[in-house]
């Protein structure tokens, strides 16, 4: 993305909340959603003074497993550091993160068209949640604290300034959604604040910069613009909105003669604009130091060996084998890897029916069609998951081997699924019912094609003066007469060889 | 590092404490004193020295497993204020640097 004067530089940091029973640094429960405040809390994660922190060891293996699957080199030690500010959802007065030594480094995730590189990925511990307001009466500004998100596990994943258009940043926090929920690292619920995007923009002039070992630097001597940070963005949407937004601001900005500062903006959903919170003149002043409280984490190739037990094949590697080895399209591919259910289902459908078929395309495409046709429309009008439906596999087969064999129609074998899945009615006696009337009527299709040959005496001399439409019409009454189950080009050929009488 | 009244200043800032004139005048001094006799350490020579820290197996790590917590009414024990469950405190949190 850029316009003819600027490009866009881009680089996202994200957060995500790890699936874990229990918090980072203390046994106290992490499912915080909807509880009472301050309900999930220790001593550990109120801060009070002499409690030690001992981390959680599922934690940190799924630190190691987001890192493996973005082909990032894991640290054999594991440290950690205190990042220190003072604010009160912080109870400490330091956060422990990691600094210099993220468990995660250098790794990349492969987009449709491009490759982002990952810079790290660290785990460090979430803040309390609070929130601000003025008192009735006494107009004195306060917080409300509640600690129970306090501790919770979270990763942060750090990318170079690699990303180069919005759309490029909108798809590379959708990989990472899924590849976090493929792998059960976490459900990446932006809206319950599971997953949080925070991109990092500037804009440099075209061919004055120059991007190399993850570092933007000046050709000759340009100044480079500073950054802008956007935070508060609450859906992958917003993440290449806001984007578009920023870039289309400095541009402007650039123009008018307006000096950018360094600073932090936040992204305003209603009003679709990002508004100014701080500057960042100066670094932020951190103070961080080695945690004395937590002994160094040695980690073995035994160790990585077992975690990455839990990969599974991700996404982007499914599109390439839906592609190539299914010919499938790339909207195909797209749609049916995006969730780890769906692609697990149509996996074994594709197998199932190829034993049969013996023709890999052919199979995927006919299971792709089964799927992302009827079940696909079926689910979003129930609003369930493919897990959540009871869907029977081997009556799927069924299903689309009659459609392959020609034994049934389109339209029709749509209606049967969809009867089937509405009422839960089960496919495969829906089909024998079929194949039943379709035997009956196939004996009769003869007297069927007289009936309706007497009935539509207008359309029969209009197919005869030439209009040749008109067969069309009496093929679809011979369908309807039958029920669908009759074979349209039998019906066809039956009906043109009695009209040539 | 340069024990100045300007660094003084800003520690005491980023730990949201507000320090007059004269306490920083008074504070400074005695800082400067606290950190040079910590600099006696750093005069050791620790040339091809392994950082003495407590290594431990990735395997001894805390299972994740969750326990007991406080009662609400024992985490509002000790807070100054506090409302409908919540910890208040009261101020604008000015200049935030709010991270996670």
């Amino acid at each position: 993305m850029g316009n003819d004067k600027y490009d866009l530089i881009v680089g996202l940091e994200i957060h995500i909340q790890t699936k874990t029973k229990s918090k980072m640094f203390c046994s106290c429960p992490t499912g915080y959603f909807h509880e009472e405040p301050n309900t999930h809390v220790c001593p550990v994660c109120l801060g009070l003074p002499g409690a030690l922190p001992v981390p959680n060891k599922r934690a940190i293996e799924l630190c190691i497993l987001m890192g493996l699957a973005t082909k990032c080199v894991i640290a054999d030690e594991i440290y950690f550091d205190r990042k220190h500010y003072f604010y009160p959802d912080l109870p400490k007065g330091y956060q422990i993160s990691q600094y210099k030594n993220p468990i995660c480094s250098n790794g990349k995730v492969e987009l449709s068209n491009s490759t982002v590189e990952i810079e790290r990925i660290h785990q460090e511990e979430d803040v309390a949640k609070s929130t601000h307001h003025i008192e009735s009466g006494t107009g004195l500004d306060y917080s409300l604290i509640d600690y129970n998100k306090s501790g919770v596990p979270l990763i942060e994943i750090v990318t170079k300034p690699c990303i180069r258009s919005a759309q490029e940043a909108k798809e590379y926090a959708t990989r990472i959604r899924q590849i976090a929920r493929y792998l059960n690292i976490s459900d990446a619920d932006m809206e319950k604040g599971q997953m949080r995007c925070e991109p990092n923009i500037s804009i440099q002039e075209k061919g004055k910069w120059d991007y190399k070992d993850g570092m933007i630097t000046a050709i000759g001597d340009y100044k480079l613009n500073p950054k802008v940070e956007i935070k508060n963005i609450g859906s992958i949407t917003a993440v290449e909105k806001s984007i578009e937004y920023e870039f289309k601001r400095l541009s402007e900005a650039l123009e008018s003669a307006e000096e950018i500062v360094q600073q932090t903006r936040g992204w305003n959903a209603d009003r679709g604009i990002t508004e100014f919170q701080r500057s960042k003149e100066t670094a932020d002043d951190y103070r961080y130091m080695a945690e004395p409280d937590i002994p160094v984490i040695e980690i073995s190739q035994e160790d990585i060996a077992r975690i990455s037990e839990e990969l599974v094949e991700l996404p982007h590697e499914k599109i390439v084998r839906y592609k190539e080895g299914y010919k499938l399209s790339e909207y195909d591919a797209e749609v049916l890897s995006a969730e780890r259910n769906v692609a697990e289902f149509y996996d074994k459908l594709v197998e199932e029916l190829d034993k049969e078929i013996k023709d890999l395309p052919t199979s995927a495409k006919l299971a792709s069609n089964s799927i992302t046709g009827t079940i696909f429309s079926w689910l979003n009008e129930k609003g369930i998951s493919i897990s959540e439906a009871d869907l029977d596999l081997d009556d799927l087969v069924e299903w689309n081997l009659a459609l392959h064999e020609n034994e049934i129609t389109k339209s029709k074998a749509e209606e049967l699924l969809k009867k089937s899945l509405d009422k839960g009615e089960d496919l495969s006696n829906l089909l024998d019912v079929f194949r039943t009337k379709a035997k009956k009527s196939a004996g009769n299709i003869e007297d069927i094609v007289k009936d309706v040959i007497k009935e539509n005496q207008n359309a029969v001399e209009d197919y005869k003066d030439g209009k040749k439409a008109s067969l069309g019409f009496l093929i679809g009454q011979v369908m309807q007469k039958t029920q669908g189950t009759a074979d349209p080009n039998e019906a066809r050929s039956i009906l043109m060889e009695e009209l040539e009488k | 590092m340069k024990i100045n009244i300007p660094f003084i200043k800003h520690i005491a800032e980023l730990s949201r404490i507000k320090l007059s004139k004269d306490e920083l005048e008074k504070f400074t001094p005695q800082m400067k004193t606290i950190l040079d006799s910590a600099t006696v350490v750093q005069d050791v020579n620790t040339e091809g020295k392994q950082p003495m820290k407590r290594h431990i197996p990735f395997s001894t790590l805390r299972e994740d497993e969750a326990g007991e917590t406080l009662t609400q009414d024992e985490v509002l024990k000790n807070a100054p204020h506090k409302e409908l469950g919540f910890i208040k405190v009261y101020g604008k949190v000015f200049g935030s640097i709010e991270e996670s």
